[in-house]
Order: structure tokens, then sequence, then C-alpha cells
């Protein structure tokens, strides 16, 4: 009989997992199910369709349906799963008809993540969105085309930001309301983070950091947020302060839970029941610098999840390697990256940091067109060893942030980085790589 | 030749709802997997393919192709014994995504039930407004 996988979920976590297991085992019969009536479609796309960048919402599919075909894979859409049996290995699903029971072999949980609103009084009103699924962004994409002119935007991280670029692109007096001190908390320091809050106010958009949203108002309909104080009056209310792992089915079926109420998993994106396997924002990685459980809710993250557990699944072997959070993104025209730990979170894991930072130009300084970027490294003091690193630039900072990630995957010192061979030529960059000379001022510190 | 959707589809072929599409020369089934087919599974990194003297069946696989994003089995579009193979696809590949319909043709097959199975397959235009209705 050929081998049974159901996998819950059918987006990036979900589909990679899909496609894995058929690359190894071309007999199993592999069953998705989502409880939208899109699949396998980009949610960090979404931002950049409501700024008009990306035409339409369907161009975020990236799995159309003649692929699930063409891989034999089977997709019930609009189905949700009600209950996991681990002794019977059985799912029981519901769509819009009938309940019934899928048998497995292997299972393969890709819930992923609710969008969390806070309990602001008032959060229920009409004209209050979440970004999360292809339906909220029409609906946020409705109410400008309805005519709303301002937004308050809760919320001043990556997709909290991503969002609110793109209310202001679409001419929206746009507010964000971030409740920690600075933007992008999560991702950079306060310094790193001080240059693009200056670019985004330049560009129109206006911050208040330090300070929450006290009351959301107006009758039926939002008119305004209360902000210490202030009253800012608003056409929509975008809720962007993260999200939270959807595990209480999993929960229910007594699968072992974890960091920030995500689920457990070893290496092989295993449970601690048998068979049964977690990938994605709803599952836990372990951060490669601490050892310790993360729980890092990226597309990237997501698709390398899946694809180990898709293996494991299977019946092949796979390891999931561990996370450094790498992450970048587009806020008009600078570029924003990061990875591994910033001194915040060094010091929260009890790891004594010094830091190199640097401003330097993407091409020679002589160059027409040469534009700024700053590289920032942190460094562990008793092993040397680079941590982490961010960079804010107008261009060329992806790749650094990979070349970082690969650095810090590598354990390499800041001492070896300080005398790395890199490339050079005028158009492309500076004779002395930013992240070389980033490299000397930390390994200074160090002396 | 036309595209729908920067998809071609050629004349004088027949086609198969598994992506394939059939050139009829000499009494004799040429092969390959549509422009469709091969943009839908992006860049092919590796295919398997039978050997001369095999029979293939109708609707049955005969063989796969991977790509780094998908693997897909090779459904035949026809039945019969296999004459000749496009060994130069399994050591490159990335023919089938730079020629679907020449160089990256798959098998050349003498048909054992030609007529009959013929009719289950799409002509030119049958195929462009099948193709439509992929891509609505």
């Amino acid at each position: 009989m050929p081998r049974r996988i159901v996998i819950i979920g059918a987006h990036a976590a979900a589909v990679d997992a899909a496609v894995a297991a058929r690359k190894t085992d071309r007999t199993a019969e592999i069953t998705l199910l989502t409880t939208e009536k899109h699949a396998g479609y980009s949610r960090c796309g979404l931002p950049f369709v409501l700024g008009g960048h990306i035409p339409r919402f369907k161009d975020l599919i990236v799995f159309p349906q003649t692929f699930y075909k063409m891989m034999k894979l089977n997709l019930l859409y609009k189905t949700t799963a009600t209950n996991i049996d681990t002794e019977a290995k059985t799912v029981e699903i519901q769509d819009k008809t009938e309940k019934r029971k899928l048998p497995y072999d292997s299972l393969i949980i890709a819930t992923g993540a609710f969008p969390f609103v806070p309990p602001i009084k008032g959060r229920e009103k009409h004209g209050v969105h979440v970004v999360r699924t292809i339906e909220d962004g029409q609906k946020i994409d409705k109410a400008i085309k309805d005519g709303a002119k301002s937004a308050v935007v809760i919320g001043g991280g990556l997709i909290g930001l991503e969002v609110a670029i793109a209310l202001v692109e679409r001419g929206l007096k746009t507010t964000v309301v971030e409740l920690i001190p600075q933007v992008l908390p999560a991702m950079l320091d306060t310094d790193m983070a001080k240059l693009v809050h200056e670019m985004l106010e330049q560009k129109g958009l206006r911050i208040i950091v330090g300070k929450g949203v006290d009351e959301i108002l107006g009758e039926e309909k939002v008119t305004g947020v209360s902000v210490g104080g202030e009253q800012i009056s608003t056409d929509l209310v975008v809720v962007a302060t993260g999200v939270k792992a959807n595990t209480e089915l999993a929960k229910k079926a007594g699968i072992a839970t974890g960091f920030r109420g995500a689920i457990k998993a070893n290496a092989r994106m295993e449970t601690n029941v048998p068979g049964v396997y977690a990938v994605g924002d709803c599952a836990e990685s372990i951060n490669l610098v601490t050892g310790r459980p993360a729980l890092v809710q990226l597309g990237t993250v997501a698709v390398r999840h899946g694809k180990v557990a898709g293996i494991n699944a299977a019946g092949g072997y796979a390891l999931f390697s561990g996370v450094l959070g790498s992450g970048v993104t587009k806020f008009f025209d600078m570029e924003i990256g990061a990875t591994g730990l910033n001194e915040f979170f060094a010091k929260r894991n009890g790891i004594a940091t010094v830091t190199g930072a640097l401003s330097s130009k993407t091409k020679a300084d002589y160059y027409p067109g040469a534009l700024p970027i700053r590289v920032k490294l942190v460094v562990e003091k008793e092993s040397q060893r680079i941590i982490g690193g961010q960079i804010v630039g107008s261009e060329e900072v992806t790749q650094r942030i990979n070349a970082l990630s690969f650095a810090i995957q590598m354990h390499m010192t800041v001492r070896e980085l300080a005398k790395a061979d890199t490339a050079y030529a005028p158009p492309l960059s500076e004779t002395w790589e930013p992240m070389v000379l980033a490299a000397e001022i930390a390994l200074r510190k160090l002396r | 030749m036309v595209k729908v959707d920067g998809h071609e589809i050629v004349e004088g072929l027949h086609y198969s709802k598994e992506f394939f599409w059939v050139r009829i020369e000499n009494g004799k089934a040429k092969m390959g997997v549509t422009d469709y087919a091969q943009k839908q599974l992006r860049e092919i990194v590796f295919a398997e393919l039978p050997s001369t003297g095999g029979i293939i069946t109708q609707n049955e696989p005969f063989g796969s192709v991977e790509s780094v994003k998908a693997v897909s089995d090779l459904i035949a579009p026809l039945s019969g014994t296999i004459e000749q193979v496009n060994e130069e696809v399994t050591s490159k590949p990335e023919l089938l995504n730079e020629d679907p319909y020449g160089n990256g043709w798959l098998l050349v097959v003498a048909p054992s039930n030609l007529d009959a199975e013929l009719k289950t397959l799409m002509d030119f235009n049958a195929s462009v407004e099948w193709h439509k209705s992929l891509l609505k």
C-alpha cells in the first residue's frame, strides 16, 4: 500500500514539504488541506500588491492548480482539520458538505500563525484590519478604493512598516504607532533603526514610538485612535503587532509546545509524537548562535522546515540546521537587512559583545551614482566570532546579509573577516569592502 | 504557433491533458512535454527515460522529469513500442526548457493503437482552448 502523507496547511512550508515528499517517494498519496480558498501563495508579497508594485493579488500565487496535478498532490480547499488522533493515525476534516477522517502514515502540521491583535478598546470596530491572507489584503485595498484618505498602522515592525509604506504610496496620510521606543525592534539596534526612522519621516510617514494606542475611536466605524492623550483621526486602522503560532489543534492532540507557544520539533522537524512533523510559522527552531529555541516566522525558514519534514515524512533522512533569523526588506529606496543577533538580543542571552560599524558607498566614492550603505557587525567578545550583522543602504544589501549569514554559520572570527579577500571595480563597489572595514573597527575594540 | 499567456502551442500536433505533444510522421509518433509543462516545472535538472524496445501504454507513466521545485511523471499520450529515445536529454535536461517542441523531444514510438487513441487527444484548436481554461 502506498505511504499516506497528510499535510495540514497549503502555503510556503506545506507545499515545499509536499514537493520534497513527492521527490522522495514517487508513489505516496499526499494530501494537503487549507481553510482558505487560495493556496500556495506568498503572504510576503501582500504589502507590495497594496503598494502597487505587483499588479494583482492573484500574481502572488506561486503554485497554480495545475502544479498540484502534475505533482499528483491532492489539495483540499476550504477544508478545516478539526481533530488529530495520533493513536488511530487519522485527521478529522470538515469541508462545506461533510466531516470525515483521513488516515495517515506521516502527518505534517503546517497550521501557520494568526495575527495577534492586542486587547485595545475598540478593536472590533469596522475599519480595523490585519494583514495575513489575500482576503485581508483585498479588504484594505477596497477601503482605499472606497476613498480612505488616512490610516494608522499599529506596530512598527517589518510588516507594519511595509504596509504603512504601501499606504503612503497609495496617497494615504499614514501614522505608525510602535510601543517600543524604536522602529524594527526585533531586527535592528537603536542606532541602525534611527537611520530608517529618519528616512521614513522624510518620505512623509508619521512615526510615534514608545507609545501605545489607548483606544480605537468611532461608533461602529473607525474614526480615529487615541495615542498618549492625542487623538489622531483616521479612516482605517491596520494592526500589525506580530503573529502567534496556531497550535490549538496540535495541543489538543497532545503534541508538545515550547518557545512562545510554538510546536516543539527536533532536528528532523518531528514532534514528540513519532511520525508527526511540524513546520513553518507554528514550529520552533534552534538559534544557531545561542543554541536555544527560537521562533522565526519567516518564509525562508518555512520552506527550509518544509523540505526537511517532507523528506523525513516520505521515509528519507534530512536534518534542519537551525536559524539565524536572516531577513531583508525594502522601504521606498532603502534596503534593510539583518542576520544573527543584534546587541539587544545578545545581551538578553548573556553574551558580551563588541561592535564595529561603518558608513561607506556602494560604488567607488568618485563614481557617479555611488550610494550610501552602513554595515554593523556584532562580535562575541569571548570567541571573537561574528554573531550578528545589520545593514542599511540604498542597494547591495541582501547579498551582504547572506555573506554575513554564511560567515556566522561557518563560525568565522572577526579577525578572519578583517583579512578577507573581496572583489572590486569602481562601478560596482568600493576598494575596501565595508564588511571588512567594520570587522577592523570591531577588532580594534578587542585589542 | 500561438501563445496563450506566453505559453506556446504549435499547429499540427496532438496534445494530451497530461501535458504531452505528439507529432505523427510516417506512421510513427514523436512525443515530448509541452511548453506549458516545462514552464510549470521551471529549470529541469533530471530526466529519467525508458530504453528503446520498451512498451509504453497510454495514460501510464513511463519516466519522470525533475526540476528544482517539482517532479512529474511522464504519462504516455499513446501506446506503442519505443523506437528512439532522445539520449541527449538525459545528459542535457535543459533542452526540455529551451526547445520543448524541437530538440527537447523525448521518444519516437511505433504506435499500436493509433487511430483509436488519437481520437482521445486534443487537436491544435482544442489545445488552445484548454490552455486558456488552465490559465484563466
